[in-house]
């Protein structure tokens, strides 16, 4: 189990990373909340297709970009997930969904 | 106005505020505290550290003094900085929108990150900063791994293994490049804050009764896996950091913590136009400022790791002295009074600066971690550049961040070569034998944090554009 013992837990959302659903809960960031999912992989790169994930974890390196909920290039380590939230593997620079 | 609310920015608050100024102070992230003295949520009532370290109580300390004051300080948080226009206008994002402030002071507050040079394997996910383990751990109070080995240099790998370890994980161990006969020659230096010095006898104490090996004067030169490291190489080194590769270990992990100190983050001060110096062991590029910490730029000062990292106890009378000097210019006070308040932050600054300085002279960056990356190793992380690449484009007479810029791309991904040019400056400078500044600090351009063109667009949100045009 990858998350701490703590009674005193946010309230629990559920989210969806590559359309498989998970538990995380309120304050977590996406990239804590897959990292506790063990799926430590969030990214493939563009030119050389090499998995990428959680590097400097305050928003400074761009590493740990992510598809979420249509929008191509969110840092998971800086966005708060919610529940509901879809979140995806982002290939190379992504794609915007286009129902947005 | 304050940007930033780690301890440098809290300083300055408190100190303000105390005065009877009413600062404004600005993060980016949703509690003060910053990097090094960061929280849960807010509403996640645990609120007692489950590592009750010196960091932490400094940390609570802090913020109990800035708690203390909350009514006469005005803390915006998730607000975030993109861009700095015509000296002093600021161009910030919230989660309603967009808007432009122009204060009248400015006090940038803004830390500092991890320096990582490039090595085999450095891209596999499971290789992240010590910091970014930590805040897993003290903020999210998610577990960044099970099995983990920490490598780099400086008291922080000390830090973040012991709250590895109180989380319950292992730690297989630390792979430090500093020599211990290195280390235990610096101790006359290190004595000048007894304090300090007992803090990091402690962590050892901690990792030692754990059984943490430690090994001394050895860098890591490789890491292995697929879809997650599982393996790290790594090879005593000499003075100069060089490794022999012959004499290689290698240890399985599923998770490789590794930073070689901090580079200050000048983006802001760059982009209000701060005169800027290279100074090595301050981390890299920083503002020219004067006794007072104020820039080359009328009516904006730096404090904290933002203007050269020191670390937070500096932080913390850096902040208090740039907030002094905002309310010496503001009238608030006169200049007897701050001379005499600004007198006892001096004398503890002279001290813990000549700590610093033996700290820093031990884990300045040598000259052997920029050539740990092979022909095919990643040096840019965004654009994917190779060593090989980079090398080729030296060769060709690439000597300057404007120039590598427009021949490899180098520095053009979202990061903005915040990653790849410490190490690149050096490597450069290594080849050509000139000194490190003539490569010149990376070209600052707004947005430096992502902003969408919906956003930008929607003028409805947008609140203070309006008085914002009206100013010269």
């Amino acid at each position: 189990m990858l998350r701490m013992n703590n009674p005193h837990r946010n309230s629990p959302v559920r989210f969806f990373f590559n359309d498989r659903e998970f538990e995380a809960y309120e304050g977590e960031t996406v990239a804590a909340a897959l990292l506790a999912a063990e799926r430590c992989v969030l990214r493939k790169t563009a030119r050389r297709n090499e998995p990428r994930g959680l590097f400097c974890g305050m928003g400074v390196c761009f590493d740990c970009l992510v598809c979420i909920d249509g929008q191509p290039n969110r840092q998971a380590c800086l966005t708060p997930v919610t529940d509901g939230m879809r979140v995806e593997l982002q290939i190379g620079n992504g794609n915007w969904s286009e129902d947005l | 106005m304050i940007v930033g609310a780690g301890p440098a920015g809290m300083s300055a608050a408190i100190a303000l505020a105390k005065i009877g100024v009413q600062p404004t102070i600005i993060d980016e992230n949703a509690e003060t505290g910053g990097q090094i003295y960061r929280q849960p949520p807010s509403s996640c009532s645990n609120s007692q550290s489950t590592v009750a370290t010196a960091q932490a109580r400094a940390g609570l300390q802090l913020r109990e003094r800035f708690q203390q004051l909350a009514d006469k300080i005005e803390f915006r948080r998730n607000t975030k900085v993109w861009g700095v226009f015509q000296g002093r206008r600021l161009a910030v994002t919230t989660s309603d929108g967009w808007e432009m402030i122009e204060p009248e002071r400015l006090v940038l507050a803004t830390g500092a990150y991890e320096f990582v040079p490039p090595f085999p394997g450095w891209t596999i996910p499971g290789v992240l900063t010590p910091g970014a383990a930590q805040l897993m751990i003290k903020s999210m109070q998610v577990l960044p791994g099970q099995r983990v080995l920490l490598t780099g240099t400086g008291p922080f790998l000390l830090v973040v293994a012991t709250c590895l370890l109180d989380a319950g994980i292992e730690v297989v161990g630390i792979v430090e490049a500093v020599s211990r006969i290195e280390t235990l020659t610096s101790l006359p230096g290190l004595v000048h804050d007894i304090r300090l010095l007992r803090q990091g006898w402690k962590y050892l104490r901690r990792l030692r009764r754990a059984g943490v090996p430690i090994h001394t004067g050895h860098v890591v030169v490789a890491a292995e896996g697929d879809e997650r490291v599982q393996r790290v190489r790594f090879a005593p080194c000499n003075r100069q950091w060089r490794p022999d590769q012959s004499r290689a270990k290698s240890v399985e992990v599923d998770t490789l913590c590794v930073g070689y100190g901090f580079v200050p983050r000048t983006e802001l001060a760059q982009l209000a136009g701060c005169q800027m110096q290279w100074r090595d062991k301050l981390g890299g590029w920083i503002p020219v400022v004067d006794t007072s910490l104020a820039t080359s730029e009328r009516g904006v000062w730096v404090s904290g790791d933002g203007g050269g990292v020191a670390g937070a106890a500096v932080a913390e009378d850096e902040g208090t002295l740039a907030g002094l000097a905002v309310a010496r210019d503001f009238g608030a006070i006169d200049e007897a009074s701050f001379q005499r308040l600004r007198h006892p932050i001096d004398i503890r600054l002279k001290k813990l600066r000549r700590f610093r300085h033996t700290l820093d002279k031990l884990s300045c960056i040598r000259p052997g971690l920029s050539e740990l990356a092979r022909e095919d190793t990643i040096v840019c992380r965004c654009e994917e550049l190779t060593r090989g690449e980079t090398d080729a484009a030296i060769a060709a007479g690439c000597t300057t961040y404007r120039t590598f810029k427009v021949a490899t791309r180098l520095g053009m991904g979202p990061c903005q070569g915040r990653m790849c040019w410490p190490t690149m400056a050096r490597a450069i400078a290594l080849k050509t034998g000139k000194p490190i500044e003539d490569s010149g600090p990376t070209s600052v351009r707004p947005p430096i944090a992502p902003v969408t063109l919906g956003e930008l667009a929607d003028r409805e949100i947008c609140r203070g554009s309006a008085a914002g045009e009206s100013n010269p």
